[in-house]
């Protein structure tokens, strides 16, 4: 419980992360409140189906910048004339237990994670219903679909610090994730290709938020998450065994 | 009370510590010197559990580091600088060292108070200079009243006036019966400071004991220094 107190509090103290919360909040909510006011008066009913996930969908990058900054901040060096210093050597003397450490640290970003795009959905949807006025859609049935963004986003932060432990760095893991889930998605284009890219983590995660996917692969939204779960475990145990056994 | 015996370790095919082994006791200051590269660091980095030893064991009160119960109470450590976030303010890094250790907020205070930053404690540590890095790093070491000190080349980068403060502090520190293990390159502003001396040369441990006897037969702890470590003056940075 301390050392989860302990990674709540980097978390909460670096700014990158209310960075991250910002975009997660602003970034879907007034794209799909955009998205909405455009749609109004016409069949909105329709095409309001998926306004609002869709937007929260691509949101789903402030989870990717939690999850990495949350890990690579350990890391991060600034040579040594200056006052910082690797954070994990004053993390590990801390907490010198390297499973308790790592365990607290997942835990506080799919805590973030939850609370980050629990926020971000209430606003998001909240701007599509004040954007569609009567015409939108009963929100009431959307619950299941509501926690399908939850799950993803927590899923995507810890993918996103599973493979940052591999790296030890940001830039890389930050770029591809981001540039995969923004302006060119290789997963989905590799899905075009081969069937099998829709069982990718991102690709099937996807199937819990949104409807429209052109693919020939029939996937209910509980076993995407479920295949996007197993991506999870299996990248974190990889980054787990390594990170136990590499020197600090 | 520190024990290390017979520390190796290797990485691929260089051996960085061949068979390292000393003590540092309660109630003294003991230095750990040697030029850079001759290992230093990585004896303390494998007594602090950071890094594996090939071979050998150290130990703090009997006990590997990574075993500690409340390590923060057994030992207060200081290496690459003070360990804290650039972005993050001084007073947010200690916060959250201390919330690992259920530290109180009130402890916080203290330390930055004891190392004198209470007043940069709202900057972000990017700001800091190296010196108040290194006060940081120590205000961390500090918070958990540990009965051991282990600092990492501390004086580097200190003003005259920080390494006064820094000698005077640590000769409190084993008066008052905890045991201060440091390291350094810099010799001058050792020999006033410590009991005990560990040379260490090439991974290897040259000469140890007291600061008499280590000295002994030289003029000085410096040119007992280069006599034992083999450098015409080119031990230092």
């Amino acid at each position: 419980m301390r050392l989860l107190r302990a990674e709540l509090s980097k978390l909460v103290s670096l700014p990158s992360v209310w960075t991250a919360f910002a975009v997660g909040l602003l970034v879907p909510s007034v794209i799909a409140y955009l998205n909405a006011s455009s749609m109004r008066g016409r069949n909105a009913q329709a095409a309001g189906l998926d306004v609002g996930f869709e937007e929260l969908g691509f949101g789903v990058i402030a989870a990717i910048i939690l999850g990495v900054v949350a890990v690579s901040s350990e890391y991060a060096t600034e040579g040594e004339e200056s006052a910082g210093g690797r954070q994990i050597t004053a993390s590990l003397t801390a907490a010198p237990s390297r499973g308790g450490f790592l365990l607290a640290k997942i835990g506080a970003v799919a805590l973030a994670a939850a609370v980050m795009s629990a926020v971000a959905t209430a606003a998001t949807l909240g701007a599509v219903a004040f954007a569609l006025a009567d015409a939108a859609p009963p929100m009431g049935e959307e619950v299941p679909r509501m926690l399908g963004v939850v799950v993803y986003w927590v899923l995507t932060a810890l993918l996103a610090s599973a493979i940052t432990l591999l790296t030890r760095n940001g830039i890389v893991p930050l770029a591809v994730l981001i540039l995969n889930t923004s302006v060119v998605s290789v997963t989905f284009l590799l899905s075009k290709v081969t069937p099998l890219a829709s069982y990718l983590p991102d690709m099937a995660g996807a199937r819990m938020i949104t409807s429209r996917i052109h693919s020939s692969v029939e996937m209910p939204p509980v076993v995407g998450g479920l295949v996007m779960a197993a991506w999870v475990a299996a990248l974190l145990a990889v980054g787990a065994a390594v990170f136990l056994r590499r020197d600090a | 009370m520190i024990q290390i015996d017979r520390l190796v370790k290797r990485r691929g095919s260089t051996e960085i510590l061949s068979g390292v082994g000393f003590e540092a006791r309660a109630g003294r200051v003991t230095g750990f010197l040697g030029p850079n590269g001759a290992g230093k660091s990585s004896t303390l980095r494998i007594l602090l559990g950071l890094d594996r030893a090939t071979s050998g064991t150290a130990l703090v009160g009997g006990v590997p580091y990574a075993r500690l119960r409340d390590p923060l109470s057994k030992v207060g450590a200081v290496l690459d600088g003070s360990g804290a976030h650039r972005s993050r303010t001084g007073r947010a890094h200690l916060r959250w060292v201390a919330a690992s250790a259920g530290i109180g907020r009130t402890r916080v205070e203290e330390v930055l108070a004891q190392v004198g930053l209470s007043d940069a404690a709202g900057r972000r540590v990017g700001g800091y200079s190296l010196g108040m890095g290194r006060r940081l790093g120590l205000a961390a070491a500090l918070l958990g009243d540990p009965e051991t000190l282990v600092l990492d080349e501390p004086v580097n980068g200190l003003d005259p006036e920080g390494i006064r403060w820094l000698r005077m502090f640590l000769r409190g520190c084993a008066a008052q019966g905890r045991a201060v293990l440091l390291s350094s390159h810099l010799m001058g502003e050792l020999a006033e400071t410590v009991d005990d001396v560990v040379v260490i040369h090439r991974g290897r441990v040259s000469a140890r004991g007291t600061l008499a006897e280590v000295t002994g037969g030289h003029s000085s702890l410096e040119d007992a220094f280069f006599a034992l470590t083999g450098g015409g003056g080119g031990g230092g940075r």
